[in-house]
């Protein structure tokens, strides 16, 4: 049954190959470090490299395959660096990555997310290797009415991030969903708040959504702190490696968040912000029992960072087997398969096992070899942050400039980010926490459009939303997830 | 043996990393650019890849095509920054398809006729195909449009666009040879014919209006069944047993050209040299060859021949969009 | 006084609510496949707006120390180099834009003239070359550097 497997391992472990897997993965971690650029950049233009090279179709999804992984992995370190998120999924590893490096905890940050992603990711290639045809089935079942189902719950579960001020926290979701309703509408094709500009035609793109919100207002924070005589104002790096004990400690958390991102990734439309949202609100959920989540507790860096490389993983599911593509990312990566005329599907592991075993095995390597390369390494990242801000804050500002500039080769995508910016720091500084803003932003789109599909696919009819036992479980969970910490607390006093 | 393979592997890689350096090093401006609509990824990204190594491999040009993206509404900020910036760049193409031509003519891109740009020509097609589940009880396209008659609530039709975008074309277009007001229709628009595709599968839409080359893994594994492609005639390989929706009786056609426009003010030497360039390309067997693995038909109508079916096609659209309700 | 700004805030969330579920009335379309259309969302979102912001005018909560006149020219300052940075971006070209923001920035961050220069010319001919030669990443050259290369 594994035979499958066991030729990819060959086929992966030849030197070529695995120099390509490593190549991919350094390249990989380069592209998602730096904000903006993300794996399907890296992905679009090795491709037509590899093709142009003749490099042989497994030995070109290998690379490109490691290329995403790599880039899963390099997403978070400006996240607990800079506070400034690298890509879309690692929106959630600022809430308690950039805590912990302001406490001098840098480098176990970096080691404990590296492990993380490591645990997360190897779960969900497991999943692939073990159920992708069996999972794939069960995730087309998710039609409109089950992911707005699923979104309901997501909103449901951000309850648990309104902790301090639940009315700002509503107001930054409330706002974010706002923002996410500009552009075309995706069932009419009416134009909503355009203001007549062709660039906003599109909506507001999430790269210069995160980069605004995120890193202008950090520099503008920065600017403060300095002239505050905050001087450089960072702690003395203290340990630089994580502790087995702490990795003891999140063993649980990666092991639930792994899963639930894995199957976050395989569902249609869902991708890795998605999945690090619903794994670190459920996280929070259950384990935050001192409130120390978003205060650098490690048990919140680990949760997103399993839950968006699981997701990676887990969206190669509906890839190989039904031959969709579960995100941006593999819809680039089918690009190429079909440019080497491999047809994706169910008869991919029987008719090109060296290709699909292939790819599996490269998972399994290029995530070893990046937690090999990621641990050591992590205290000569962590010293990004003894970097002086006079070097530290131009080169955000570059990377911003470029990240956003090479995705729209047009000025006014510069302005908008500018201008959201602006509004990311005033909010800041009114005592908002930009993660529901963000949050709200990725979910609300998604909300409204399959809200809409459900109906207009029932004419209708509101009974479309609870017809699947799927819909039904999600809609139980989200109540619950809303009543239950103000009733059970009631009913077990009542009970003594 | 042994020292020979590793050798081999280094070298391989040593050659990626060289031709990174190399490859990016010439992409600088002054060569010729071709602009791609779109996030990269897409259809657009395609069109232009497709351009840059048929060009390239074939030596029509020396050097690597740029190729730079510039996403927003569906292809209006391009053909905005093509009529108002840089309108005379005699090494700029920019990347087009009938979604262009749908939403020029709906004025989805503002006040535009189409005749701003100068069309340059398309050199390759893909049809639109209607697809069911392959356990849906419809064997052809009668039986669907005789069931859609008499239930029209109750078979939803999905696609990858909005009302008045080009998929959704398809599904009016379809309804409307039904003798059925594209209004009636129940239609759901999703993301990317990806989703919409993984909506049929699920079986929460029944009809989905995509693109043949999309479909051709599908059709491998046996999952679906393509009631129709809307093409003129039969196409080849794995679509060979795939009737035309006019086989059928009922006169739905719909191309789906890749092509590319050039600024209003390019002179007209360079238009003709871009011209002379494509026509030259699409007659060569390996970019024959290529195009076919990117999943396109043969196609190849440039220069005037090809902005005088645009601009048909416009007025065509504009007829079509006030039919089903879309504009006064 | 700290409470204003709150106030003040929830009164701004109000007027932008106001703004946009007048707007939202204007989103018309021959006709739609779901009975919500293109205007129920907006409406609605605009509607939770108000009532939250209301809530916030009602009961605001205090916040950390808003930036003194000093600080706030400093602000405004930085955010003018990023906005002539925008501006001249594609104009003047990659490199020299870089080089001169990157320069100013430092400045304005306290590094002594020279070790801004520095800064700006490494890192700028750094990420050009990163970019351009090892990411494959089209940067703007600008018009006039192409009569030298």
């Amino acid at each position: 049954m594994f035979d499958f497997l066991i030729q990819g391992f060959e086929v992966a472990l030849s030197p070529l190959n695995l120099g390509l897997a490593l190549f991919g993965a350094i390249l990989g971690t380069l592209f998602g470090a730096l904000p903006g650029i993300g794996p399907i950049n890296g992905i679009a233009i090795l491709m037509p490299l590899a093709y142009t090279l003749g490099l042989p179709p497994e030995s070109a999804l290998i690379m490109l395959a490691a290329i995403y992984t790599g880039a899963e992995y390099g997403g978070r370190m400006s996240s607990i660096l800079l506070n400034v998120p690298g890509d879309a999924g690692a929106v959630m590893t600022t809430l308690d990555g950039h805590p912990l490096a302001k406490q001098g905890l840098a480098g176990p940050a970096l080691g404990l997310s590296a492990v993380s992603s490591f645990v997360g990711a190897t779960i969900a290639i497991i999943g692939l290797t073990l159920f992708a045809p069996l999972l794939a089935e069960a995730a087309v079942q998710f039609g409109p009415a089950e992911l707005f189902g699923l979104m309901v719950f997501a909103f449901a579960s951000m309850s648990v991030m309104m902790g301090k001020d639940p009315i700002k926290t509503a107001i930054g979701a409330v706002i974010g969903v706002m923002i996410a309703t500009i552009g075309v509408d995706s069932s009419t094709g009416v134009m909503r708040y355009t203001f007549g500009m062709a660039e906003l035609q599109d909506g507001i793109d999430l790269v210069v959504m995160i980069i605004g919100l995120f890193a202008i207002s950090e520099i503008l924070l920065m600017l403060e702190h300095n002239m505050r005589g905050g001087g450089e104002g960072l702690p003395p790096l203290g340990r630089v490696f994580v502790s087995w004990k702490e990795i003891r400690r999140c063993r649980a958390t990666m092991g639930r968040c792994g899963l639930l991102g894995f199957l976050v990734g395989i569902l249609p439309g869902t991708g890795a912000s998605v999945a690090g949202a619903v794994a670190y609100t459920t996280e929070k959920r259950i384990s935050d029992k001192e409130g120390t989540f978003g205060t650098g507790d490690m048990r919140g860096l680990a949760a997103p960072e399993a839950a968006n490389n699981a997701s990676a993983a887990g969206s190669f599911v509906p890839m190989l087997t039904l031959g969709i593509p579960g995100s941006g990312t593999t819809a680039v990566l089918l690009g190429a398969l079909m440019l080497y005329n491999i047809d994706p599907g169910p008869m991919l592991f029987s008719e090109r096992p060296e290709v699909a075993g292939g790819l599996i095995a490269s998972l399994y390597i290029g995530n070893l070899a990046l937690l090999a390369l990621n641990l050591p390494l992590a205290g000569l990242f962590a010293r990004v942050l003894i970097v002086p801000r006079w070097v530290l804050v131009p080169a955000i500002a570059l990377l911003a400039f470029v990240g956003v500039f090479q995705l729209h080769s047009n000025l006014a995508a510069i302005y908008l980010m500018l201008l959201i910016g602006v509004g990311g720091y005033l909010l800041r500084k009114l005592g908002f926490s930009l993660a529901p803003v963000i949050l709200g932003f990725v979910l609300g789109g998604m909300m409204e459009s399959n809200l809409r599909r459900a109906l207009s696919i029932s004419g209708g009819d509101l009974g479309i939303l609870w017809q699947s036992g799927i819909s039904i479980g999600l809609w139980i969970a989200a109540v619950a997830l809303l009543v239950l910490p103000w009733l059970l607390p009631r009913v077990l006093r009542a009970w003594r | 043996m042994k020292f020979n393979r590793l050798f081999k592997s280094c070298s391989a890689l040593a050659l990626v990393a060289g031709s990174l350096v190399l490859g990016s090093a010439q992409a600088q401006s002054g060569k010729s650019e071709c602009i791609a609509p779109a996030k990269p990824g897409g259809g657009y990204d395609l069109t232009c890849r497709l351009a840059a190594n048929g060009l390239l491999e074939t030596g029509l040009i020396d050097e690597p095509m740029v190729v730079t993206y510039m996403p927003g509404g569906i292809g209006a900020v391009a053909y905005n920054h093509l009529t108002g910036v840089r309108t005379d760049d005699p090494n700029l193409i920019v990347a087009a398809s009938t979604g262009a031509a749908v939403n020029l003519s709906l004025g989805k891109f503002g006040d535009y006729s189409g005749d701003e740009v100068r069309w340059l020509g398309a050199f390759g097609v893909d049809y639109g195909a209607i697809v069911v589940k392959a356990d849906a009880p419809w064997q052809n396209l009668d039986e669907l449009m005789d069931d859609l008659r008499d239930n029209p609530g109750d078979i939803a039709f999905g696609a990858g666009g909005t009302v008045g975008s080009q998929d959704w074309m398809k599904a009016a277009l379809t309804a409307k040879a039904a003798d059925i007001s594209p209004r009636k229709l129940r239609y759901a628009a999703f993301e990317g014919g990806g989703e919409a595709l993984s909506a049929l599968l699920g079986n929460h839409i029944q009809v989905f209006t995509g693109d043949l080359s999309e479909l051709r893994s599908q059709l491998a594994s046996g999952k679906i069944r393509v009631l129709a492609a809307l093409s003129e005639e039969r196409m080849g390989g794995p679509f060979k047993d795939i009737p035309t929706a006019a086989e059928q009786g009922y006169d739905v056609q719909w191309p789906i050209w890749r092509g590319f426009y050039m600024g209003p003010d390019v002179s007209d030497e360079a238009y003709q040299a871009w011209e002379k360039r494509f026509e030259t390309l699409t007659q060569k067997p390996a970019f024959e060859e290529m195009r076919a693995k990117r999943g396109l038909f043969p196609m190849a109508r440039f220069g005037d021949d090809f902005d005088s079916y645009v601009q048909q096609q416009i007025q065509q659209f504009k007829g079509l969009a006030k039919e089903v309700g879309l504009t006064q | 006084m700290n409470r204003t700004a709150d106030r003040v805030l929830g009164l701004v969330l109000i007027v932008l609510a106001a703004g946009a579920a007048a707007w939202a009335t204007r989103f018309n379309v021959p006709f739609s496949y779901d009975p919500l259309g293109p205007k129920a969302f907006p409406m609605g979102l605009a509607l939770i707006l108000a009532v939250l912001s209301l809530v916030l005018v009602i009961r605001p909560g205090a916040n950390g120390e808003w930036p003194d006149r000093p600080m706030a020219l400093k602000l405004g300052l930085v955010l003018a180099v990023l906005l002539v940075y925008a501006l001249l971006f594609t104009r003047l070209g990659y490199p020299l834009t870089s080089l001169c923001a990157v320069t100013v920035l430092a400045r304005l961050f306290a590094a002594s003239w020279r070790k801004a220069l520095v800064t700006g010319v490494a890192m700028t001919v750094v990420t050009y070359f990163l970019f351009t030669q090892a990411l494959g990443i089209g940067l703007p050259e600008g018009r006039w550097l192409s009569a030298w290369f």
